[in-house]
């Protein structure tokens, strides 16, 4: 299980003149669950972007599955967009759309199946990330934050994908519910063997869920590893960052 | 990697799949029609994802009531997949769409929302009168800079296509005028049918659509994404009326912007029509100027720019407030921008018809 999913190597990019990735290198693993970190302005989103696609870097090489992301045909990119699911910060659910027309958009686009099978299959998706069953028919701006979020991670798993890409999956949800959408992901990761890469500023989703934390700072890779070993660098953000946050078994004091 | 199949075997009454499951493997399922499946067999599958996990359960189990499948020789992690699908099988049945209304119920919808849209702009002059009074009260609060910018986007940028248009339109008029008078050798009327015809009724109308289109589609779009972004909310707890901030300036500027852009269009229709007469019926542009200076008299300008503040407060409050009346989604916004230009269409043509027959009966 040690092969290579994700391999970015050497990408740089300015955006308005200004250095964001300096010849940045990482790797992730069949099966790992990775979270990227870093100050705001670190270049997370961007990373992000270039590896799913939507933004090409100056510079450097990113590959999924073997595959250049940059250097590919329009055919073999479509090929290989099937294979990996993202779900964007707010969701950008289509408002146009039912919620189970939202989920079944990619296996219309993408696959032979009869509409009738693929809102079914579209249902069972909803199912599965704990959807009631009212809400397929209802439009995403009925829904709450959390609910919407769920709808996304279904559409980004309606084709099965070996892959998905979360950017800042728990933001703007409450606790309890970034607390179960985070045990969403890891229950799903590990029943469907997904390897999951997502961009976060949400410690306690580090602390549960994460195989192995990457951060990012000045353009390159600060460090990589368990929380336990990024607590080791001496990096007056990254200390900064895991201060906001007691260590586990510390009590916390105050109203 | 080897496609999927599938085949029935009568005899255990077992579904024997193999092969690579994904949501393309729909094809390679056998007709299941009217025979129980009391077995899925699954030896040979060597891959399989919750979509082809659900095509072999569904196929096995098409009604929720049906029993259950044994699932038999799956791989472990198969086997995880399917009863990690199992319990959802039944949410996933096809339900019902709701029925939908016939011609009377799409007649009655239709009426409420005219009826809606009516109440609700009769209701938004209310508002609006009551902040410009409070505005009156405190002049301070006018937002100046604000009425600079919108003048610029809905004034100055609008010349071109207003100039252009009108002139074309000139061109068309006295060619049609100029071929049927020619006939009659009255060539020099056509001056006085293009002016009549142009400062009466095309600029004001023309412009008032180019308008409509242009700058009330675009007032609804800005202020719905506003209202989308919760820019308006933002607005509100700030203090500030979002009527005082957004609209007023909007209304005003239309208000100021309108009549002068008549005024550019009777221009331009002129000189269109000038060109042509000098090409079409040999009247020299001194000649065409002469005739003009005899036979327009100020109250056919007038009664041409006259309409053109009534068109603009009417296209900039059906704007306003169709912009502001945008719920939280994307496709309100594109809803309520063809909303907007189809109301202020309406709007115009239906005041045109009153002024026309207003001014017939004031024998102007």
């Amino acid at each position: 299980m040690s092969e290579t999913v994700i391999d970015v190597s050497n990408v740089s990019i300015s955006l308005g003149g200004r250095p964001v990735h300096r010849g940045l290198s990482l790797s992730v693993a069949r099966g790992e669950v990775i979270a990227l970190i870093g100050g705001s302005g670190s270049g997370k989103s961007v990373l992000l972007r270039e590896i799913i696609g939507l933004m090409k870097p100056q510079s450097g090489s990113i590959k999924i599955f073997g595959q250049s992301v940059w250097n590919s045909s329009a055919e073999q990119m479509s090929l290989l967009r099937r294979r990996f699911g993202v779900l964007f910060q707010d969701g950008a659910l289509f408002s146009s759309l039912s919620v189970e027309d939202n989920v079944a958009t990619p296996l219309f686009e993408h696959t032979e199946l009869p509409r009738v099978t693929c809102r079914q299959l579209a249902r069972l998706k909803l199912a599965m990330v704990g959807l009631p069953p009212d809400a397929a028919r209802k439009r995403p701006s009925e829904l709450s934050g959390g609910m919407r979020k769920r709808v996304a991670l279904a559409r980004a798993l309606a084709l099965d994908p070996e892959l998905l890409f979360l950017d800042e999956p728990t933001s703007g949800l409450d606790p309890i519910s970034g607390r179960a959408f985070d045990d969403l992901i890891r229950l799903l990761a590990d029943s469907l063997g997904l390897t999951v890469f997502l961009v976060t500023h949400d410690l306690d989703t580090l602390f549960s869920i994460i195989d192995r934390v990457i951060v990012l700072s000045d353009g390159r890779v600060l460090g990589s590893g368990t929380v336990a070993e990024l607590k080791q660098i001496d990096d007056p953000w990254l200390r900064e960052y895991f201060a906001a946050r007691p260590t586990e078994g510390e009590t916390v004091h105050g109203n | 990697m080897t496609a999927a199949r599938a085949q029935f075997d009568e005899a255990q009454g077992a579904l024997v799949a193999s092969g690579v499951w994904r949501a393309d493997s729909v094809g390679a399922l056998p007709n299941l029609a009217g025979k129980q499946v009391r077995i899925i067999d699954g030896a040979g599958v060597t891959e399989l994802d919750t979509n082809g996990a659900w095509l072999l359960l569904a196929a096995a189990r098409p009604r929720a009531s049906d029993p259950m499948p044994e699932l038999r020789s799956f791989q472990p992690r198969h086997l995880a997949m399917l009863d990690l699908v199992a319990p959802h099988c039944a949410v996933t049945a096809d339900k019902p769409k709701p029925p939908r209304g016939g011609a009377l119920e799409l007649a009655g919808r239709g009426t409420l929302v005219v009826w809606g849209h009516f109440f609700g702009l009769v209701n938004f002059i209310g508002h609006l009168f009551l902040e410009l009074m409070a505005l009156m009260a405190y002049p301070g609060r006018w937002r100046w800079r604000e009425l600079g910018a919108q003048i610029n986007a809905v004034f100055v940028g609008a010349i071109p296509i207003v100039a252009g248009m009108l002139f074309l339109l000139g061109v068309v008029f006295a060619y049609l005028l100029g071929s049927q008078a020619q006939q009659y050798g009255a060539s020099i009327f056509v001056v006085d049918g293009l002016l009549l015809a142009i400062l009466r009724e095309v600029s004001p109308v023309i412009v008032a659509v180019l308008v409509a289109g242009r700058t009330g589609a675009a007032i609804t779009a800005q202020i719905g994404t506003m209202k989308v972004t919760e820019e308006i909310d933002a607005i509100t707890t700030l203090g500030l009326s979002p009527l005082a901030v957004l609209v007023i300036p909007r209304v005003m500027a239309l208000l100021l912007a309108m009549p002068l852009l008549v005024f550019i269009g009777d221009i331009a229709g002129i000189l269109g029509g000038m060109v042509v007469t000098k090409e079409q019926l040999d009247i020299s542009f001194h000649m065409f100027t002469d005739r003009v200076v005899d036979v327009m008299d100020l109250k056919t300008l007038l009664v041409g720019v006259c309409k053109a503040p009534v068109f603009a407060i009417f296209i900039a409050l059906i704007a306003c407030r169709m912009g502001l009346s945008v719920t939280r989604d994307s496709r309100s916004v594109g809803a309520n921008t063809t909303s907007t230009v189809v109301q202020s269409l309406v709007a115009i043509i239906i005041l045109n018809a009153i002024f026309a027959v207003m001014f017939v009966r004031l024998g102007i």
